[in-house]
């Protein structure tokens, strides 16, 4: 791996050289209380200091609400077409590490089998740059999960704030491209011990012991117990940066429309729902199951990989109180 | 790469009315170039659209060995069937597909088949029944044992006539108690009673069963008693369904994807599978 250094001086000339050269920069913002990933036209804008945004960036690459396809009426027939391709390289700035976990869990799941040209061509055209976390807070467990709080997957640059600036690790070719495409704000330097920098964060379960405990949770008899203050309004999931589920929607007038993916999410009682009114999960405690399963044990079935990076945002934002993290611990009771 | 939610535009070229609420639509590509790359295999299925209104899955109802169109059979339940029922032939239709895995029918080489549908589960079966039948001298015994609630809510009815004049076919079909009319030639129960009162040898035979889940649910132990073993019997899941290829979420069963891992599936494996279907 090759390493670089931003003085302290330039990374305010390195993010606002990024926007001039006409990427649009998506970095966290303070608004209120909260910091979201927002497009800044300024690094004045930026949030530096801040321990979780509220959503992650999975924006970027998988939009809220996407463009299939359009469609013209045209008589009897319809033309139909792809949608725009992005302009702009979109340049992640700041995401903290498990962020960047969750970005290569998306690309696993959405490019491995049967790759999705939607995520494709904005993933293409998505550069992520990390931030090592210098502090992390009670909710924080990537460590639980694998991840460390300086940890470089998913990123293409990882950034480690020292007292002589940025220390950069450059991980991918499209982050090495960007490097030498911005080298005067990059100088030499020798690797670093980031130890001194990262938040200790406590692991909070064992994933080892959790694997081989959960195999078995399906018929478990407390989630119905454990689940009861939810009410299924799906903020876990749209919060969450590896939550990948979507429904289908048209919209359209009488001379044409288009069909759209909107994000969607299994605390949904409708998300299972068949038209004859059948529900294979009838009960909101199953939709909970099937949440937790889905993260801990499903996806390391399909990918070898489990779909939760630790971040937390699940429990910072869920109205109910519920936290992922005693779920798994009340698992590992029994 | 290709834009996989892009649909094949087709044209409506017959409608049957089978039953009430229930009607088969014969799709023919509008573009022949997409008619010569497209093929498929007994046990597809496919997004059909109504642009503007959405998409709806349902499995290919006609077989692979009839060239030039597929077919279709649905009920209409929700918007978009609702929309496909205003349809009249010439009109187009979205379709995406085919997705999904298939009835294993060169592995059934020189067995006995049995049938078992219910309802509107006999289209899923009907393409592999027909696909068979094409392919006649490869299996031995065919047998086919066909429930519906009433007479008037039998399918492909005039197939069922042909089925049953054909000496190479055993067609038993049945109404539920109190669904039959003064003329019914048929049997009169449900289909598991039926299927124990016909009892057809699980010797060397294999069994593909689909209807509704109740109807599953009590036809498995009359099967089991015959004989068959987990491995021979095979059915056909459905659950909600969105984008078809493994992607949205939906048809999730634990790690299982009802649309690219389905929907033909054994009994064997479906009792591995949580129970959320």
């Amino acid at each position: 791996m090759e390493y670089k250094l931003i003085k302290p001086e330039k990374i305010q000339d390195f993010v606002n050289a990024l926007i001039a050269n006409g990427k649009q920069v998506l970095a966290p913002k303070q608004k209120k209380d909260k910091v979201f990933f927002s497009l800044i036209r300024s690094f004045d804008e930026i949030a530096m200091d801040f321990i979780q945004t509220a959503f992650s960036a999975k924006s970027a690459v998988f939009p809220k609400c996407e463009e299939l396809y359009s469609f013209e009426k045209n008589g009897k027939d319809t033309i139909l077409n792809n949608p725009p391709a992005p302009q702009h390289d979109t340049v992640v700035f700041g995401m903290r590490p498990c962020d960047g976990a969750a970005f290569d869990y998306l690309a696993t799941f959405f490019l491995k089998e049967n790759p999705d040209y939607h995520f494709k061509m904005r993933y293409d055209k998505t550069i992520l740059i990390g931030l090592t976390c210098p502090t992390g807070d009670e909710f924080c467990f990537c460590t639980s999960v694998g991840i460390s709080p300086s940890d470089t997957r998913g990123s293409d640059l990882l950034l480690t704030k020292t007292e002589n600036g940025y220390f950069v690790e450059i991980i991918t070719e499209k982050g090495e491209k960007l490097v030498g495409q911005f080298s005067d704000f990059f100088e030499q330097t020798n690797t670093i011990d980031k130890t001194k920098y990262t938040a200790n964060i406590q692991k909070r379960f064992d994933s080892s012991a959790l694997k081989e405990k959960i195999s078995g949770a399906f018929n478990w008899e407390r989630w119905e117990e454990t689940s009861l203050p939810c009410f299924g309004c799906g903020t876990c999931a749209f919060s969450c940066p590896t939550c990948t589920c979507f429904d289908i929607q048209d919209e359209a007038n009488l001379v044409g429309g288009a069909r759209y993916r909107i994000w969607d999410t299994c605390a949904l009682g409708i998300f299972t729902k068949h038209a004859s009114g059948h529900n294979p999960r009838e009960k909101q405690s199953e939709r909970w199951r099937n949440r937790i399963l889905h993260k801990f044990l499903y996806t390391d079935e399909q990918f070898g990989t489990l779909s939760c990076v630790g971040c937390g945002r699940c429990i910072r934002n869920c109205p109910a109180e519920l936290s992922i993290i005693e779920q798994v611990n009340a698992i590992m009771e029994g | 790469m290709d834009n996989m939610y892009l649909p094949y535009k087709m044209f409506i070229e017959k409608i049957t009315e089978e039953a009430p609420l229930v009607r088969t639509y014969r799709l023919k590509f509008k573009n022949p170039a997409d008619e010569e790359k497209f093929s498929f295999k007994a046990g597809q299925f496919g997004e059909y659209s109504i642009f503007g209104e959405g998409e709806s899955t349902f499995c290919i109802a006609s077989s692979p060995t009839r060239k030039g169109y597929i077919e279709c059979t649905f009920r209409v339940a929700g918007r978009v069937t609702k929309a496909l029922a205003n349809c009249e032939e010439g009109d187009e239709i979205g379709f995406r597909g085919p997705y999904g895995n298939t009835f294993p029918i060169d592995d059934w080489k020189g067995k006995n088949l049995l049938f078992i549908a219910g309802g509107i589960g006999l289209p899923p079966l009907r393409c592999v029944i027909w696909n068979c039948l094409d392919l006649r001298e490869n299996f031995r015994d065919f047998t086919i044992l066909y429930g519906a609630r009433s007479v008037q809510d039998l399918v492909y009815k005039h197939e069922l006539e042909e089925w049953n004049n054909r000496p190479d076919v055993n067609l038993f079909t049945t109404v539920d108690p109190g669904g039959e009319t003064p003329d019914w030639k048929g049997k009169v129960g449900f289909v598991p009673s039926i299927l124990k009162e016909v009892s057809p040898s699980s010797h060397n035979t294999i069994a593909a069963v689909c209807g509704p889940p109740i109807m599953i649910k009590l036809t498995l132990p009359v099967l089991f008693e015959l004989g068959f073993k987990e491995d021979n019997i095979f059915t056909t899941l459905e659950n909600r369904m969105k984008c078809g290829i493994g992607k949205c979420g939906h048809c999730a069963v634990g790690p299982y994807y009802v649309c690219k891992d389905g929907p033909v599936i054994t009994y064997k494996e479906l009792k591995e599978l949580p129970q959320e279907y």
